[in-house]
């Protein structure tokens, strides 16, 4: 008998088109839609080397270190290439910046200054930039100033020949130093890629729409609900088997769902899981459990039509990935931070998380966390279910 | 007004989505909030940093963290994970000053300073403004004798900002909340419109219902016609609505030439919108279905064609396949208000083309339409 209704059961929950595009083709579909609008995202935010024009008046050829920092910056092959630059007149600098060739120009006038058409990010770097350079140069004199002071060497004894050669050696010494630079060192992790999240998401939305297929099993074996329930519940055959083996059944087809989801996501959108196999399958695993007993639970606790069914748990389940980052990461940042309960007792969420402890986080105990709650949740769950489907008993329907 | 009751009747059962839609796009429009008062005059892009140092600290270590602060935007993160702030980019950089920084300086040796960063443009602005610092440091620290002295040095060479000039007088930050509004518009007026519309027609095309249409004494085309003048009604209720919603949300701007733009843009988008529902209310002959169309088209036509993803933030190759869709032309049109400073001849021509785009897409649906509806009947 156990092996019978299973059978049928996969066969019932493949034949329902609309079931199986929700569970099995929507996903995918949504998926290749995040990888077509998120894959260029990370890439944009990169700093990339910026448009300007440098105004060449006679102030800018006089100048020693605009001179030589802004040509340095601008050389390709220098490993700090921070701008393309084109050097031309005022007239020319304001028609580049009017056609949007250039991000802002620069010209040397009794100071400074930076033209730009908007205040941005690209805008503020050129700014420093400049800043940078012309603090430098400030400094240079200051300290050079100030040596010659505390060498005893006022302007009186001030020898051209001697104090230029002695004055370059000091330039030089610092300049020397500031080309080796302080080491700021940069110990991030490597997998800080935010989008993952919108992925982790939708392996979520896919697990907990897997309730689907369990209220479509059960409602099979509910006399409540189909005329199949009706036959099956006057029939003579434990009707723990009954629903054992069609939540089997809807498991099953979930995995193969889930499966199918892995796959494509990762060789096709080539999303990054981490690398720790055993994990990622044990993970989604317990997330199809824990939707298919959230199912399950609203099958039973619930009086209502299969439509209805169907609409809480889809409700649920998005209501679920919003509060997860489904809809832009920064909405799971701000619960997980200031209502951290809320993501607790979201199973969407322990799933999502699940999967960015094991990409983020080094120790698994972030991931041991969500797996735990992830089993509680579905126990709860079954428990539920249990309770209000046994002994029940109808003398008419 | 038979027809128009029971449109009514439908339009009734249909109320959960469109409000969810609605209220997908005040959520997403009011989140979108960015702050720039004076756009006239230039204000420092400012990098989130966050500072891990001693409280207490003196000299260099805290002109440094003031140094930072006053640069960047300080957020802090004390009792939080510095690991997730950075990851969910709550902060860009995160800056581990030792203790002995300032005393290294003075001694002129290299300070080794360790940060963690998301490695993108905010960070790297970051990096930059802690470079200055460090450098114009160290070389202070060859004439100075104390940490006081070199703080002394800083403040006056540091204070001194560049001259930035402004040269567009556009109100940016108000424009991109608009343009994002009348972006995330295209979600919300697709579904809707589809959802509503295809519901409708399925409804009076089942079987048992269209059999008792045609042996009623109403002329079918005034039944057509009915059916055309309550759709037509929904669309320009629900392009007036989202209108009205703009004012309340976007603000003033919506009373300039760029807002009278961007609801004339809404409105030739929300005929595009019919025609497409009226196409697929058509096709399909499955209620249940519906959902299941009205998200693959209305998700697919914002994640391809720039509205919940910046169109700058796409791929090369995803743009080139949104020229197919109408929502690209929609959505190039509201970039294209967003930054015109002066309505003229020659700025408002590309618009117009654009526009001129939607309503052939509208014209070719409403065709194909009709050779489909032709075909079905002969079928009969």
């Amino acid at each position: 008998m156990l092996e019978h209704n299973f059978d049928y059961t996969i066969k019932a929950l493949f034949r329902d088109k609309m079931l199986i595009f929700w569970t099995f083709a929507f996903p995918l579909i949504l998926g290749t839609f995040f990888h077509l609008a998120f894959s260029n995202i990370e890439k944009n935010e990169q700093l990339d080397t910026i448009n300007i024009a440098v105004v060449q008046n006679e102030n800018y050829k006089n100048s020693v270190m605009f001179k030589k920092a802004i040509p340095a910056l601008s050389d390709k092959k220098n490993k700090e290439h921070l701008f393309n630059t084109k050097y031309v007149t005022k007239e020319k600098a304001e028609a580049l910046l009017e056609e949007e060739k250039i991000v802002g120009y620069f010209i040397l006038e009794e100071s400074p200054k930076v033209v730009v058409k908007k205040t941005g990010i690209e805008e503020t770097i050129l700014k420093q930039v400049v800043e940078e350079i012309s603090t430098k140069e400030k400094t240079l004199n200051i300290v050079a100033e100030v040596t010659l002071q505390q060498h005893g060497i006022d302007e009186t004894k001030r020898d051209i020949v001697y104090l230029d050669s002695w004055i370059s050696a000091t330039y030089q010494n610092i300049l020397e130093e500031w080309e080796k630079k302080p080491t700021i060192q940069d110990i991030s992790s490597p997998n800080l890629s935010y989008t993952m999240i919108e992925f982790y998401t939708l392996i979520a939305m896919t697990c907990l729409y897997g309730g689907v297929l369990g209220t479509v099993a059960i409602n099979r074996n509910l006399a409540n609900m189909s005329s199949n329930g009706k036959r099956v519940a006057v029939s003579p055959t434990s009707k723990m088997k009954l629903v054992f083996s069609s939540a089997l059944a809807a498991y099953v087809t979930q995995l193969i769902g889930v499966l199918l989801l892995f796959l494509y996501t990762i060789f096709i959108l080539k999303v990054d899981y981490g690398d720790d196999l055993s994990h990622i399958v044990m993970l989604a695993m317990a997330g199809c459990l824990a939707g298919l007993s959230l199912g399950i639970a609203i099958a039973t606790l619930l009086k209502a039509s299969d439509n209805t069914k169907m609409g809480v748990i889809i409700s649920v389940t998005m209501l679920g990935c919003f509060f997860s980052g489904m809809m832009g990461i920064t909405m799971k940042y701000v619960i997980d931070k200031s209502m951290p309960i809320i993501n607790r007792i979201n199973p969407a969420n322990m799933i999502t998380d699940g999967f960015y402890a094991l990409y983020y986080y080094d120790t698994l105990d972030r991931f041991n966390t969500n797996m735990m709650s992830l089993l509680i949740f579905s126990a709860i769950m079954i428990a539920i279910s249990i309770f209000s489907l046994r002994r029940q008993k109808y003398d008419s329907i | 007004m038979t027809v128009f009751k029971a449109f009514l009747k439908v339009l009734n059962k249909s109320k959960a989505p469109i409000i969810m839609y609605t209220v997908f796009l005040i959520i997403f429009a009011a989140f979108n909030v960015e702050k720039n008062d004076n756009p006239a005059q230039f204000t420092d892009e400012k990098p989130s940093i966050y500072i891990v140092s001693r409280e207490d600290a003196t000299g260099i270590n805290r002109n440094l963290v003031d140094y930072m602060k006053k640069k960047c935007k300080f957020v802090d993160l004390k009792g939080q994970s510095l690991e997730d702030a950075l990851f969910y980019r709550d902060v860009s950089t995160i800056l581990f000053l030792p203790e002995d920084f300032g005393k290294e300086i003075m001694e002129h040796k290299t300070p080794k300073v360790i940060i963690k960063s998301t490695q993108d443009v905010n960070a790297s602005l970051t990096e930059l403004i802690l470079n200055k610092y460090i450098q114009t440091a160290y070389a202070y620290s060859r004439i100075a004798k104390t940490e006081e002295e070199v703080v002394e040095y800083m403040n006056a060479t540091l204070s001194k900002e560049t001259k930035v000039e402004v040269l567009s007088k556009l109100d940016t930050s108000h424009l991109n909340k608009a343009t994002f509004y009348y972006n995330f518009l295209n979600y919300s007026l697709l579904a809707g419109l589809i959802y509503v519309i295809c519901l409708i027609i399925s409804s009076f095309k089942e079987e048992k219902i269209e059999k008792r249409t045609i042996v009623s004494s109403m002329e079918y085309k005034k039944f057509n016609r009915s059916l055309l003048l309550s759709n037509g009604l929904f669309a320009l209720f629900l392009w007036a609505f989202y209108i009205i919603l703009s004012m309340i949300m976007v603000g003033n701007i919506m009373f300039t030439t760029h807002g009278l733009f961007y609801i004339l843009n809404a409105f030739i988008f929300s005929g595009c919108a019919v025609s497409i529902a009226f196409l697929i209310g058509n096709v399909i002959r499955n209620k249940n279905a519906i959902n299941g169309i009205v998200n693959v088209i209305a998700l697919g036509s914002c994640f391809l064609c720039g509205a919940f993803v910046p169109m700058e933030m796409l791929p090369k190759y995803v743009l080139n396949i949104a020229h197919i869709l109408p929502s690209y032309w929609y959505i190039k049109t509201n970039e294209m208000i967003k930054t015109t400073e002066i309505f003229n001849i020659d700025s408002v021509t590309p618009m117009i083309i654009n526009m001129g785009v939607v309503i052939l897409f509208t014209i070719g649906f409403v065709i194909i339409t009709n050779i489909i509806t032709k075909r079905n009947r002969k079928k009969d």
